[in-house]
């Protein structure tokens, strides 16, 4: 049991599947980033995915192709963030609640869209998903080239998208208005940046990115919908956000070691190894709460931190 | 109570159901879209729910769960706690009165007091677990109630499959508890309807009072912000805790009463969707005793009706789903627009939910 873990092949897909598990938590948590640092908290990620997921799956279902999938899903996930833009920003309700209120609608806007297009039916519905794009030279490197080198081309691309964030947040205007009006929404108001149409554009680009996670579950993880698709990946993002203390290279690392516990999980599981897999289930969500645990107290939350604002109040 | 005040109960009720009526009206067009009759699928909800006295007592057995659980989640919610993890609760609180009323080598009339009482702290504790880390760690309860709903689903989902398994059946379900220890059919056997229902009317009651007792009224100051409740010599950190606990140990009762009321086994989906339910029902009622009910009721009919109406149409029970999501939607965004547009805004004291109640 003990050599079987320590085998060279074990030990290379799980870091592999640790890759691979990173992706659908790592693009919601980049895009989190955004909307955290502009002051808001979205709960709604969650539900935002799930749309995405469905969305961008039906769209390659119906023949539009893998990319357009992953566009609309982005698409998709843009728009329904608009919802919670609305409701906390226009509205300036509570954040909470207005993520709660998503994710209920989500469920149910997911489950119905399903049965509409697909009918009830015995099997799932099920497409060719993206996949693993093939390197020269790089993907046959033994050990390391399973590891890094055979993965479909979304997780790339989600990688790529850390250092992207992190430009985008420190060295443009953009991202420095963004942070200005997390931090001191009065005083990014009195230097006319406009704090209603930064923190929609915080919303909706963190909509976007958790599009993008959401359908990459269905078009890339797996190549089939079901209700439970998500299975608290939005929630464990925003948790990788806080733990990351709102820097894309931290966020990284926390979705990484998410990625470790859900591939941990599927490896040992399919090693067989004596422990019931309905536990090794548990393992990402009991790592979620432990990460909170470590990150919370340290985190600098940004001052504004789910306060909405109003010019009228003081 | 002044006349201004009763004028703006009056307008908030309105409110609340002109939400409602939008949110079924959106209802209706998923229905059509479904390519089925709205006025059919809402016939057949109605039908479902109040059709005969069969049909109105299992409204009431709905009831029961789902009153208590959005009792106690607007304990939390009153302090500001989003403690969303009732589904988990709930579990807990059924695990561990199966455990005792199927293993525990006590008389039969023991275990009943006994996983009763059990059922109350284990679903208490699991909230307050969520509690204490907020107190203690200030990890956000959202998220850590969250994570407690999914690790109860796979420990329920573990314990079926394996140690708690029924060694008689292949079926993923626990053996049924004993027939001596359920609860009573208060009217006959064809009834699903039983003696819980007076543990849900003593709930009821207990609740009415609880907001004038120093405890409620301590719950309802740290809602008001930490400042608020400090500069009253308020533990914040303490009351976090215990509040949670109240909250979840109402919610694990209700766990206790499905098992020994309805279920009377473990398996997968018994607590279906009632922690998203109760969620609802707290806010749509304002976090108000007279609200909840109302809201509970209603919900109750809605859940009850739209089994019926899955069963006898075509219209796929999503749609219920999607009213309950609306519902939310709106009455949120209500609740802004309404306080906005209120001339008589002034005399409230502060914003947000509690501010309605009494």
């Amino acid at each position: 049991m003990l050599s079987e873990i320590l085998s060279i092949g074990f030990l290379t897909s799980l870091l592999a599947g640790t890759i691979r598990l990173a992706t659908p938590i790592l693009m919601p948590a980049l895009g989190q980033i955004y909307t955290q640092r502009a002051g808001i908290l979205n709960l709604g990620v969650e539900g935002t995915m799930l749309m995405a997921s469905i969305i961008g799956f039906a769209t390659v279902a119906s023949g539009g192709g893998l990319w357009m999938g992953f566009l609309v899903g982005i698409l998709a996930g843009a728009i329904f963030s608009l919802l919670m833009a609305w409701l906390s920003v226009t509205l300036r309700v509570n954040q909470v609640i207005a993520g709660i209120g998503m994710n209920v609608l989500a469920t149910g806007l997911a489950a119905y869209v399903y049965r509409l297009l697909f009918g009830i039916r015995a099997l799932p519905a099920k497409i060719t998903s993206f996949q693993a794009v093939d390197l020269p030279g790089l993907s046959d490197i033994p050990c390391i080239g399973t590891v890094f080198f055979q993965h479909n081309v979304l997780v790339y691309l989600a990688f790529a998208l850390v250092p992207f964030t992190w430009f985008v947040l420190e060295k443009t205007m953009f991202g420095l208005k963004i942070k200005m009006v997390g931090e001191h929404p009065r005083a990014a108001d009195s230097k006319g940046i406009s704090v209603t149409w930064i923190r929609y554009a915080a919303i909706v680009i963190g909509g976007a990115y958790a599009g993008a996670g959401g359908v990459f579950m269905t078009i890339a993880y797996l190549n089939m919908f079901t209700e439970s698709v998500i299975g608290g990946f939005g929630y464990i993002a925003v948790s990788v956000v806080i733990f990351g203390r709102f820097d894309p290279y931290k966020a990284m690392s926390g979705a990484l070691l998410f990625g470790f516990a859900s591939a941990l999980q599927v490896r040992l599981q399919a090693l067989g190894s004596g422990i019931p897999s309905q536990l090794l289930l548990m393992l990402p969500y009991l790592m979620t709460i432990a990460a909170l645990i470590f990150a919370s107290k340290k985190a600098e939350f940004p001052s504004a931190y789910a306060i909405p604002y109003s010019r009228m109040e003081r | 109570m002044s006349n201004r005040t009763s004028i703006k109960v009056a307008l908030e009720i309105v409110g609340t159901v002109l939400m409602v009526v939008g949110a079924l009206l959106i209802g209706a067009v998923l229905v059509v879209l479904s390519e089925n009759n709205p006025i059919e699928a809402y016939q057949a909800m109605i039908a479902g729910a109040f059709g005969s006295k069969q049909k109105i007592a299992e409204v009431v057995v709905k009831l029961i769960p789902i009153l208590i659980m959005s009792l106690g989640v607007s304990i939390a919610f009153k302090a500001q706690l989003w403690n969303i993890g009732a589904g988990g609760q709930f579990l807990m609180g059924s695990i561990v009165s199966v455990a005792i009323a199927l293993y525990v080598p006590v008389p039969i009339w023991l275990r009943i007091p006994l996983s009763f009482a059990a059922a109350i702290v284990v679903g208490a504790g699991w909230a307050a677990l969520a509690g204490w880390l907020k107190a203690r760690f200030s990890a956000n309860e959202v998220i850590t109630t969250l994570m407690l709903n999914y690790i109860a689903h796979y420990l329920l989902l573990y314990l079926i499959n394996g140690p708690m398994q029924d060694p008689y059946s292949d079926l993923s379900q626990t053996d049924v508890i004993p027939d001596g220890m359920r609860l009573t059919k208060l009217l006959g056997p064809t009834f699903r309807l039983h003696s819980g229902l007076f543990i849900m009317i003593a709930v009821v009651v207990l609740m009415i009072f609880f907001w004038r007792t120093t405890l409620g009224y301590r719950i309802d100051l740290t809602g008001q912000g930490e400042k608020v409740a400090t500069y009253s010599g308020i533990n914040v950190n303490r009351t976090v805790i215990l509040t949670m606990g109240l909250s979840g140990g109402l919610i694990g009762l209700a766990g206790w009463i499905e098992i020994f009321g309805i279920q009377f086994r473990l398996l997968d989906g018994i607590a279906g969707g009632l922690g998203n339910t109760a969620t609802i029902v707290a806010l749509l009622g304002s976090l108000n005793v007279y609200g909840v009910i109302a809201a509970a009721i209603f919900f109750s009919a809605l859940l009850c009706g739209g089994a019926s109406m899955k069963r006898m149409t075509d219209v796929p029970y999503s749609v219920v789903d999607v009213i309950q999501g609306l519902i939310i939607i709106f009455v949120i965004a209500k609740n802004v627009v309404w306080d906005r547009c209120d001339p008589m805004k002034l005399f409230s004291k502060k914003k947000g939910y509690s501010q309605h109640a009494e």
